[in-house]
């Protein structure tokens, strides 16, 4: 049986494909206007190159922007909002920040780009009470039939329901749905007590209507996909990468597509942490280069970390779902290098993307860009850019950064071209640091992973600004992330407000924790029985959301086994001081723990891909896989003559000592002087410095 | 022009790349502080609404970087280190000393914003500080939270001058125990002090790796060099306007116990060359009450906010111009002592917010003619401060402390920004459900204002918000806000906006209605009385009658302007059942508006 892993980029939609004879690797143009088209072609061709029928492919696992470009491009679903009387513009004013402290010509993009506009959020009679989630005034039901007729009117047929205090009492919400189903049957609705039971109104209602921002086009993309795999007789079952690291199914998704949000992305921490699991690396720090931006992430222990909801923002809008814990931020292979006019020199994070591209596409590119960098400091060869399927044009990239950059800043061109790679290493260090260091990381127990065609150019100096202990490149970086989608578990989440202080609390507040958790556990458990899991292969983890009672942010804290009781409680706190020692650096050990949100995971291991292992070193001579030799300069501005060797030639066990380029045809490595490049098992590469 | 902070730095030059480099790491720790600070703390003003400040200093109290928090404390900490410099307890720093000041007329911004300081000790000697400020929920001060209408400084609460909190990194218990006595949130005010402890250490920590990894003249010569560089930029951008005095005048309402006098404020902006003075020569005399602003902490730092708004748009410019003093080197700010920019002590000055971002919205209007396309129409220019508070069954207090937000005035190429935080505030709001369910109060409206249309333009002011309160047990109210009576200007043939308003009334009781000042101190008010802020709505950008017919539409069919309005102001006629533009009607309709000019 095969399994395919599909992850759709920019430009490539790159596939792996797992069977009986091997692993096979495969990339075709990525299909803008309707991903599936790519899909549909890259599964056809892989299967040819595996040499196998469309029919044997039981799982494909599939990594979509499609959601995300939604939001980006601002085409989603026009959309209505009954919403509480009183409250008709929460969305409109947000937390009421600005994005600029200094500026008085910023946009604001929940009001220049509303989820739902105003004249489409219609407010009705209701009020449910706090702290006890009492009726206080019923539902006007007749106001939500006359919101109804408007949308009708309107043409419209994607609805968010968003009442106040819902995370205490869904019973309007869930009243209004039946309402508006029976007026508008085909409508696409969401519910904000159903896509994030959880307290803060705005947030959960921003969330809410990204759904259904998002939701029909998502949902007949999907639905289209899985209708033209069958047609092309592709019989398997369809999952998609979720922005937590999960896969689901094309049901679930289509429900609730905010949970793709950072589909793309997430495959590639996922790809990362695995290779890290094949050297033999429980921490990693994978850095993820594109063309126009690196996402980066830290891996702790081998589990991939995921993001406090406080922090999870899509496009300007808050978006309550469980993502992958990565930074992005502009700086790639694009990067454009420039002096602004008070002389200082900057790289990134404007980007010249694939067009006109760095100018060394010769696409009419003149500023300089990372790429151009790496070309002049003969790191990248021009004639083996995707195994020379891609001719680049090394004068371009001279000229660019000899204008823009050498002769006003009185540089010469290998010091300009040495400057740009500086300066954008150290914005992704500073990155990194964000995400790990400042977060009471130690990156020096930890290893860098370069991915991303360009990526393993950057290891070595990222791991020597970090301090890291070493670079670990993955067997095929162009491609990690579509490995990654093969080496994911189904995963589902569920979450209950619950209010509790810890320390006080008494029977009837167990009883509450407990009832809440037996709900969640139901819940996870039918979505796993929908995926016809088996009850034993099924794991339900539930946490406890919890922060000092008066602060605004909460941690996660792990929960006994069992029903929670006075005597176990302490495991909850024990574990939430603990918590907050290990982001904060201090705890308030005395302070009352509050509990404010139940959240339960629920997953079901899925075989993983197995990449197998290369042949060990026969002790010949490493100048089997040697290409040329030609010049490349270092960090350190020394120009070496510095031989290219075939990645795939090398065997496990040899060593290639630096000055050297690793090439294979996704991607190129680079071994600076003074270290030495080990093949490992998978033909993925340890570098350290030597005697290291 | 570059002041010299350590004279072994002067001899280095550093290149532009390593420049970049340390630039990076200082704007990371100014955020990894701010981020620690934010995260932590209990009270909502700090956390949810982030008011606070964070950064790095030389000994010669320059600043290195500081955190992108809210623009108020940015530029601030400076003042609040000379103002140690002249209290400082032992007359000298040792390693592991923690400091905590708030004295206005020792350089502090205003009183609740307390400063906790770390000095930087780098090979045994003292190279620098790290510092932060945050607004505390309440200092005991004459009434809870917030104060207006008191005699002097000495009602503010506990006043601060280089207090040591540890002393070579041993706590200074004595005065911990007073600071847990002196406060109605005692709890909260202890915790958020120790975050900021934890900020300010951290960040020493982080300046001390900096130093080893560069040096000590590497790091500060680059520090230097950053500071030019901002100098030079904003040098830049000044010797872009044309030389000339520059004046513009407004109205404060009143000073919170004086109802019947207004307050002028007077802002004459000089331009000569790449150098520019704002003089406030000819605005009020100091007041009575607490509505007066600290020159060195507030009216200086508010001066320079607005020409870093002005000159260096964050969000039109490709370039970020980093965090520092050189931006504020070319610009002189001047105010009177005796005037309400400039208060002698031991006049209390607590109350000053409202004024500085007047300050900063007439600074726009003076320099409109020279920069048309620069400038916005009239903001909100105001703030509304509530205090909260009342006491608990146990006999403790509960106090919340909540901004609401303006509107901005059209803009050259946009609608104003509708409810959002105006020019020196920007905070987040308190999530009105985590309200509900942790204090006695419930919010009965929160939604754009819809009573008065926000100034017309071919780009409209911003809508102001409304914002009702409700309060469930016996409350306080302190209530620090303004421009009820001067309202938000309208630019090139744009409208005025509309002024604020505040009401009190009470479910029980309908038709009973109490039209308030925008200021008033210590009410007390009953059960289920609610507190309704209106915000100002921003001026208009332009001829109105330039307004594209489909933005008018929108705006009706999003009920930010009446069928009426539309057609008496805008010159369009609209259809609403059809939804659309009546467009024959409307080409009519405009071309008679014009013609009865």
């Amino acid at each position: 049986m095969a399994r395919i892993g599909v992850d759709v980029g920019g430009t490539n939609t790159d596939l792996v494909l797992e069977c009986a004879k091997g692993v096979f690797y495969h990339k075709v143009p990525t299909t803008l206007k309707n991903q599936s088209i790519g899909v549909v072609d890259g599964v056809q061709g892989i299967c040819r190159k595996a040499g196998i029928a469309p029919s044997e492919v039981e799982t494909i696992v599939h990594g979509t922007t499609t959601a995300t470009n939604i939001t980006i491009e601002h085409n989603g679903a026009e959309c209505g909002m009954i919403t509480s009387e009183g409250f008709r513009d929460i969305l409109h004013i947000g937390r009421h920040k600005r994005p600029y402290n200094f500026s008085l010509h910023f946009d604001v993009p929940w009001q220049s780009q509303p989820l739902v506009k105003r004249r489409n959020r219609i407010s009705v009679s209701e009020r449910i009470l706090p702290p006890s989630g009492d009726v206080a005034t019923p539902l006007d039901e007749q106001a939500v039939r006359d919101a109804c007729a408007l949308f009708r009117k309107r043409g419209i047929n994607s609805v968010v329901i968003g009442f106040m205090f819902a995370f205490l009492n869904d019973a309007h919400e869930r009243r209004a749905k039946e309402i508006v189903l029976e007026e508008m049957p085909d409508a696409y609705v969401t519910l904000s007590s159903e896509v994030a039971k959880v307290m803060r109104e705005y947030e959960r209602f921003s969330t809410a209507a990204m759904n259904s921002y998002v939701g029909p086009k998502t949902a007949f993309y999907l639905r289209d996909l899985d209708a033209r795999l069958r047609e092309a007789g592709v019989t398997s079952k369809l999952r998609i990468m979720q922005s937590n690291g999960g896969v689901s199914t094309v049901e679930a998704c289509a429900k609730r597509p905010i949970r793709i949000l950072m589909s793309g992305p997430a495959g590639g921490v996922i790809g990362g942490a695995s290779e890290g699991a094949m050297a033999g690396e429980a921490n990693i720090i994978t850095v993820d280069i594109g063309g126009t931006s690196a996402d980066i992430s830290t891996i702790p222990g081998g589990s991939v970390k995921i993001m406090n909801p406080r922090d999870t923002y899509v496009s300007g809008h808050p978006v309550l779902t469980p993502m992958i814990d990565l930074v992005t931020i502009g700086a790639g292979g694009g990067s454009v290098a420039y002096i602004d006019e008070a002389g200082a020199f900057h790289v990134g994070p404007r980007s010249a993307g694939s067009e006109p591209g760095p100018a060394c596409y010769g696409r009419g590119g003149t500023e300089p860009t990372v790429t151009d960098a790496q070309i002049v400091l003969g790191r990248l060869d021009p004639d083996m850019a995707l195994g020379g399927d891609l001719k680049l044009d090394a004068a371009l990239s001279h000229k660019a950064i000899e204008e823009k950059i050498a002769r006003p800043l009185g540089m010469t061109v290998k010091e300009a071209a040495l400057g740009i790679i500086k300066i954008i290493n150290n914005n992704m260090a500073l990155a990194i640091r964000s995400n790990s260091v400042a977060r009471g990381i130690d990156p020096r127990e930890f290893s860098i992973m370069p991915f991303g065609g360009a990526g393993p150019l950057h290891g070595v100096a990222l791991a020597e600004a970090m301090s890291c202990k070493d670079v670990i490149v993955p067997v095929a970086p162009g491609i990690t992330a579509a490995v990654g989608l093969l080496k994911t578990d189904l995963q589902y989440e569920h979450t209950e407000a619950v209010i509790v202080e810890l320390m006080k609390a008494g029977p009837a507040d167990y009883a509450r924790i407990n009832a809440a958790v037996a709900t969640l556990r139901d819940r996870v458990q039918a979505e796993l029985d929908g995926d016809d899991i088996p009850r034993d292969q099924q794991t339900i983890t539930v946490i406890a959301e919890c922060r000092y009672h008066g602060q605004g942010f909460e941690l996660r804290a792990a929960m006994p086994e069992g029903p929670v009781t006075s005597e176990n409680r302490h495991v909850i706190t024990d574990s939430f001081h603990d918590q907050h020692q290990q982001d904060y650096g201090y705890s308030y050990r005395t302070a009352e723990v509050e509990l404010i949100t139940l959240r339960a995971i629920g997953s079901a291991a899925v075989r993983r891909i197995e990449i197998p292992t290369i042949a060990p070193t026969d002790g010949s001579s490493i100048d089997r896989a040697l290409m040329f030799v030609r010049p490349t300069t270092f960090d350190d501005g020394r120009t070496l003559e510095t031989p290219r060797y075939d990645r795939t030639k090398l065997f496990a066990g040899d060593r290639v000592p630096g000055p050297a380029l690793l090439h294979q045809h996704n991607a190129t490595t680079l071994v600076p002087p003074g270290y030495v490049a080990e093949t490992l098992d998978y033909g993925n590469t340890r570098i350290r410095p030597v005697g290291a | 022009m570059n002041l010299m902070t350590n004279p072994a730095a002067a001899a280095v030059t550093v290149d532009p790349i390593t420049l970049q480099v340390i630039r990076g790491s200082f704007e990371t720790i100014a955020e990894e502080m701010g981020h620690v600070l934010y995260r932590m703390s209990f009270s909502s003003i700090i956390r949810e609404s982030q008011d606070l400040g964070a950064g790095l200093f030389d000994v010669n109290f320059n600043t290195l970087c500081e955190s992108e928090s809210t623009p108020m404390h940015i530029g601030s900490i400076p003042g609040y280190l000379r103002g140690i410099a002249q209290t400082l307890e032992d007359d000298e720093w040792y390693e592991g000393d923690v400091v905590v000041h708030n004295h206005p007329y020792y350089g502090a911004s205003h009183t609740p914003d307390l400063a906790i300081v770390v000095p930087v000790f780098f090979q045994g000697r003292l190279v620098g500080f790290a510092g932060n400020t945050a607004h505390h929920v309440d200092i005991g001060a004459a009434t809870p939270g917030l104060i207006i209408d008191v005699p002097d400084v000495y009602a503010e609460g506990m006043l601060f001058a280089g207090t040591k909190l540890y002393r070579k990194g041993q706590p200074n218990t004595s005065m911990w125990n007073y600071i847990r006595r002196n406060s109605r949130a005692a709890q909260q005010l202890v915790a958020d002090i120790e975050a900021q402890v934890a900020s300010a250490r951290l960040g020493a920590k982080r300046f001390v790796e900096l130093l080893e990894k560069y040096g000590e003249d590497m790091v500060f010569a680059a520090a230097n060099q950053l500071m030019d560089y901002a100098e030079r930029m904003t040098r830049q951008r000044i010797s872009e306007i044309p030389d000339g005095d520059y004046v513009a005048e407004g109205w404060l309402d009143d000073d919170g116990r004086n109802r019947d006098k207004q307050l002028k404020v007077k802002v004459t902006v000089r331009v000569r060359g790449d150098e520019v003075e704002v003089d406030l020569t000819g605005s009020a005399d100091q007041t009575p009450t607490a509505y007066n602003v600290p020159f060195e902490g507030s009216t200086k730092v508010a001066a320079y906010a607005g020409f870093r708004k002005l000159l260096l748009d964050a969000a039109t410019s490709d370039t970020r111009v980093p965090s520092n003093e050189g931006s504020f080197r070319p610009i002189k700010v001047t105010a009177p002592l005796g005037s309400i920019f400039n208060p002698k002590a031991p006049a209390s000055a607590e109350a000053r917010f409202t004024q500085c971002n007047r300050m900063i919205d007439l600074i726009l209007r003076a320099l409109a003619p020279v920069m048309p396309d620069r400038v916005i129409a009239g903001s909100s220019a105001s703030i509304s401060f509530a205090a909260y508070s009342g006491v608990r069954p146990s006999g403790d207090y509960w106090v919340f402390l909540e901004v609401n937000e303006g509107a901005y005035g059209g803009r050259p190429r946009s609608d104003g920004p509708d409810c959002i935080d105006n020019l020196m505030a920007n905070t987040r709001n308190n999530p009105l459900e985590d309200l509900a369910m942790h204090i006695p109060m419930i919010c009965d409206r929160y939604e754009l204002r819809d009573d008065l249309p926000p100034g017309a333009g071919e780009f409209r002011g911003g809508i102001g918000v409304v914002k009702a309160q409700r309060v469930l047990t016996p409350a306080f109210i302190t209530h620090e806000s303004e421009r009820h009576t001067d309202a938000p200007w309208g630019i090139f043939g744009g409208h005025d906006g509309v002024v604020g308003r505040c009401t009190i009334t009470n479910p029980a009781k309908p038709g009973e209605l109490r039209e308030m000042p925008s200021k008033f101190s210590g009410l007390a008010v009953q059960a289920d009385d609610v507190m309704t802020y209106y915000s100002p709505n921003g001026g208009g950008y332009g001829d109105p009658l330039n307004r594209p017919p489909i933005k008018v539409l929108e705006d009706v069919l999003d009920g930010f302007c009446t069928l009426s309005h539309a057609r008496e102001v805008y010159g369009v006629a609209i259809d609403l059942d059809a939804e659309t533009v009546d467009m024959a009607a409307t080409e009519k309709l405009r071309a008679n508006l014009r013609k009865h000019r």
